[in-house]
């Protein structure tokens, strides 16, 4: 039985600047209830364009067999490991490898993301794994059905273009900043108090000051 | 950074060094007594003859060009350097001033690899051999370098490849198995005039394979040695035997001129006697045995004679000086009867890496650290104890007044200071063994512990594997299943893509380095988390691209989980392999082929303004399924580096400096505040300085001030005892080593701080109170007698 889980990622800002398109699929496999092989098929990822960015993920339910032997890794703290196959417009077949701990993939509903890192020409550089830690508070799952659907989360990371050192914009900035200076010496039109009120202040405190001190003689004069 | 004059060499000092010596020879010229040197690492050098100390050097360029052929001491000092075209120059041997230069270029490139070089009669003097063919002499006037007249040609087709040259003879051995010729040829004189004799009437051939020849090392009279036993030398156009052997295979022998007698040296490391030197008197026919010396404590392996010098005075009394190169690099003169007047480690010339060792600390303050670390006990115990440790303090106390140290003082000189500022350095050169590394992974994936025993020990340790060549990374799991440790490869990653790639620079975080603080407060009292994971490395690849050039990729990956949480790509571009990472920041250096300079790009991560974890949570990178936020930023870079590194304090309270060393010799500090990822045009932040496209650099920020470090190839940092400080390695061509304090000398009184004004003011100070108070109760006396 075959699960079917579409999932559509526009990530516009940075498909603008991928120079390549072109299909990818990347045939997934994994390393449990594989009886004789190391690896066997977990399902596949299709991508029709990497620009758009839209996958069709296809993958296989567990059943109590994948579930116990996960359940077997989990107990000795042992790792499920995903083996990815890529292939593209035009390169052949590359593999990558990821790994997740078998005990938080089985805590975490049999939940992942998956991430393909894609160089600016359209290489595949990485497919990783991490389990979605969205649900880690519930420890009490139990596994009592007949079969497991994967929730699988699928996104595209395009390694950016780096940022070169930018003279333009600052010979700009500091050409902006000569002329307002240029344009500050001609006319300071702020107001009289306002460019003043340094000198004017202390001599209102001097002032008041003094109107404090002062009727005291003058009773004395009056006498 | 900056010291004033009266500090110089105060917390520094520099030791220059010229490399493995390739030739070697005495001025006898000049006064001043030197020994002029060429060396493999193309610097060319006068070194003092008494102290062994450098007195003038010239460091060429480390490429073929700047390869040393010829170093002739005569007058004047004549270099040929480089590698078709040449560059013949003349140096004054008491200043090391340029007196002359004249570039050669010699027709046949592909031969030219063949040159042999020597001067003779002030006269340059360039042979090539063509085997199975001629001899092509050519003779330069070494001032000027115009020619003579035209090449001529020697015919020679017994001519092969095990030929040697013993200025100005050039001799080979001839002819079939069992009846070979010894052939030897003056290529300068006039008339060409072959001197040839059968070799059976040297050696005996049915014992020996026969024609393997080996010039003396430096000797006086042109000579060679046959199959590593008979010694031949060419007087008055015929070969003379020596009557004495070489006594090892491996010995190195040359003739020396002793007067009015010429005398045979050789010197070998045997394993059992150690060190040899043997000298016999060819006239004499005896042993000359004031030279002689055989020394099982000394070790020089593979001794070979660089320059040899004797004098003879009244008495038969010889003065020698032997210059010895070693297989270890190391540079020793040593005077007749084998005693070692200096000996240089030229090996520290080409220091791989280094580690700084903390000094144990002394016995007192091993017996209070003793004391406290013991948290059982009851309150009575920890009394006890307290007592007995004072007690023996004031046993200590006593002793010392009484003018006797502590016996166990003297016998461990080195013991910490109390700012654990001094530390013994561990340097790993070219020229020696490396160490061990505790866990192994092999080809097969198999892993290897060392020692066996420590095997348990390993768990949760994660490693990975780069193929530099293809861009492949990979990480494994070891695990100990009760008998032995396995390694399960967990991820694969491909940073170049399928196709090639090269990883230039892997930088991961020193484990010294210690995280102080998870955020950053920002202007508006918010704070920004760091993204502090312990297992990031980066990697810089390079890689082809066919629309631009090279492209260079910096990614950040979790070493543990192989999972990416940062990238970016610099097109047309070239990486270099700088790149440093500390806490959450990272930087790499590149060259913009576009605007042909170099340009250093830094990345921060950070979680954001909410903390992903709680604050004792430890990080797990199996747990985390977040990307961090990365801030990046590019600079351009007003000089070319060779060296990168980030200062290193105790706990990183101390700002952050970025430590360069450039091609220019200098060693610079840039504060990490300069290079901030966050740095932005419109300065939103006030805690950020606004953007400058290009990093100042300052002289004052060049750490080693006039105390250039020639080729600068690594600079090494470790924390000090005190957290201001980070002690700095600079390793190259020199040694230069200091300290630096990214954000002041917060906890230390100034160096120039008066101690006698503080003391004399709070005597004063004391002194007038209590005499006020006399005086204040004089004057109460006599008012109540009033």
């Amino acid at each position: 039985m075959k699960y079917f889980y579409l999932l559509f990622m526009c990530l516009l800002k940075n498909s603008v600047c991928l120079d390549y398109d072109g299909w990818l699929n990347i045939k997934l496999e994994h390393n449990i209830n594989c009886k004789n092989e190391n690896f066997c098929s977990r399902g596949n990822i299709s991508l029709k364009s990497i620009k758009a960015g839209s996958a069709v993920i296809d993958q296989i339910s567990f059943t109590k067999s994948h579930i116990d032997e996960l359940k077997e890794h989990a107990d000795i703290d042992g790792l499920y490991s995903i083996r990815s196959l890529v292939t593209s417009a035009d390169s052949k077949e590359t593999e990558f490898l990821s790994s997740v701990k078998a005990k938080l993939f089985l805590e975490n509903r049999l939940s992942d993301v998956i991430s393909a890192w894609i160089l600016p020409n359209g290489d595949v550089i990485a497919i990783t794994f991490q389990v979605n830690s969205y649900s880690s508070h519930n420890h009490s799952l139990q596994y009592d059905q007949a079969e497991y659907p994967l929730h699988s989360n699928f996104y595209i990371r395009h390694v950016d273009q780096a940022p070169v050192p930018d003279t333009a914009s600052y010979i700009q900035k500091l050409e902006r900043e000569r002329e307002a200076r240029e344009k500050g010496d001609l006319k300071d039109n702020r107001s009289f108090l306002a460019k003043y009120w340094m000198y004017i202040v202390p001599i209102a405190i001097f002032v008041m000051i003094s109107g404090v001190t002062n009727p005291e003689p003058a009773p004395q004069a009056s006498r | 950074m900056c010291i004033y004059e009266d500090q110089i060499g105060k917390f520094d000092w520099r030791q220059t060094y010229v490399g493995r010596i390739k030739f070697a020879q005495f001025d006898t010229v000049s006064t001043a007594k030197r020994i002029i040197v060429a060396t493999e690492e193309n610097v060319l050098a006068a070194l003092n003859l008494k102290t062994g100390q450098v007195v003038w050097r010239h460091v060429f360029e480390s490429a073929s060009s700047g390869n040393i052929q010829l170093l002739h001491v005569g007058e004047k000092i004549t270099t040929v350097t480089g590698s078709n075209p040449y560059l013949v120059r003349g140096w004054d041997s008491a200043s090391g001033v340029l007196m002359w230069e004249w570039t050669l270029a010699l027709q046949n490139d592909q031969q030219a690899v063949y040159s042999e070089w020597w001067v003779q009669n002030n006269k340059l003097v360039h042979l090539l051999p063509v085997i199975g063919s001629h001899l092509e002499v050519t003779m330069y006037n070494l001032l000027t370098g115009s020619n003579r007249g035209a090449t001529s040609k020697l015919p020679a087709v017994w001519n092969n490849d095990g030929c040697v040259l013993t200025a100005p003879y050039y001799t080979c051995v001839s002819g079939n198995m069992g009846s070979q010729i010894l052939l030897s040829l003056d290529v300068t004189s006039n008339v060409i005039q072959i001197i040839s004799k059968p070799l059976s009437n040297f050696i005996n051939l049915k014992e020996s394979i026969g024609g393997n020849l080996r010039p003396l090392d430096n000797s006086v009279v042109p000579g060679f040695i046959v199959d590593d036993k008979k010694v031949l030398l060419i007087k008055e156009n015929s070969f003379e035997a020596v009557g004495k052997e070489l006594v090892d295979e491996m010995a190195s022998a040359t003739v020396i001129d002793g007067g009015n007698e010429q005398v045979l040296l050789q010197t070998w490391q045997d394993d059992e006697k150690g060190f040899q030197l043997t000298a016999y008197s060819i006239s004499t026919n005896s042993e000359v045995t004031e030279i002689q010396c055989s020394d099982p404590t000394m070790s020089i392996p593979e001794a070979e004679f660089l320059a040899v010098m004797c004098s003879r005075k009244a008495k038969e009394q010889y003065a020698c000086r032997l210059l010895v190169n070693a297989a270890d690099d190391a540079l020793h003169l040593m005077q007749q009867g084998g005693r070692s007047l200096w000996t240089r480690e030229e090996a520290l010339a080409n220091v791989v890496t280094a580690e700084f060792v903390d000094l144990p600390v002394s016995d007192t303050e091993a017996a209070i650290e003793s004391e406290f670390d013991q948290k059982e006990g009851s309150v009575w115990s920890a009394f006890s104890r307290r007592l007995h440790t004072q007690y023996t303090q004031l046993q200590n106390l006593i002793r010392n007044l009484q003018g006797q140290s502590a016996p166990e003082d003297s016998t461990n000189a080195l013991v910490r200071d109390y700012f654990n500022l001094h530390k013994i350095m561990v340097l790993i050169t070219e020229a020696g063994k490396k160490l061990h590394a505790l866990v192994l992974l092999d080809e097969d994936e198999t892993v290897q512990v060392f020692p066996i025993s420590a095997a348990p020990l390993v768990e949760n340790l994660y490693m990975y594997v780069a193929e530099k060549e293809t861009g492949k990374v990979q990480g494994y799991a070891l695990k100990y299943n009760g008998v032995s440790v396995e390694a399960q490869r967990t991820w694969s990653v491909q940073l170049g893509g399928p196709g090639p790639a090269q990883i230039v620079a892997v930088a991961t975080r020193s484990r010294l380095e210690r995280v102080r603080s998870p955020g950053r407060a920002l202007a508006d009292r918010s704070v920004l988390y760091k993204y502090s994971n312990p297992n990031l490395v980066l990697f810089v690849v390079e890689k082809p691209d066919p629309t631009h050039k090279e492209v260079v990729t910096a990614v950040v990956l979790d070493a543990v989980t192989g999972a990416l949480l940062g990238a970016s790509s610099h097109r047309r571009a070239r990486a270099l392999p700088l790149a440093v990472h500390a806490d959450n920041c990272f930087a790499y250096l590149y060259r913009s082929e576009k605007h042909r300079r170099l340009e250093i790009a830094t990345l921060e991560l950070y979680e954001g303004q909410e903390r992903w974890l709680e604050p004792d949570v430890a990080f797990s990178s199996f747990a985390s399924d977040r990307a961090p936020a990365v801030e990046r930023q590019a600079y351009i870079l007003p000089a070319t580096a060779a060296a990168a590194a980030f200062t290193i304090t105790e706990r990183s309270l101390a700002d952050r400096h970025v430590l360069l060393g450039l091609t220019t010799g200098a060693v610079i500090e840039i504060p990490w505040a300069y290079l901030e990822a966050r740095r932005g045009l419109t300065g939103g932040d006030e805690a950020l300085l606004p953007y400058t496209p290009e990093l100042p650099l300052p002289s004052e920020a060049s750490l080693n001030y006039n105390r250039t470090v020639e080729r600068v190839r690594g600079v090494l940092t470790a924390p000090a005892g005190l957290e201001s400080t980070s002690l700095v390695l600079v390793t190259g061509l020199d040694l230069f080593y200091t300290r630096v304090a990214p954000s002041k000398t917060f906890d230390l009184l100034k160096d120039d701080f008066d101690y006698y004004l503080i003391t004399i003011v709070l005597g004063a100070l004391i002194v007038a109170t209590y005499s006020t108070k006399y005086f204040a109760s004089r004057k109460m006396l006599k008012l109540a007698w009033k």
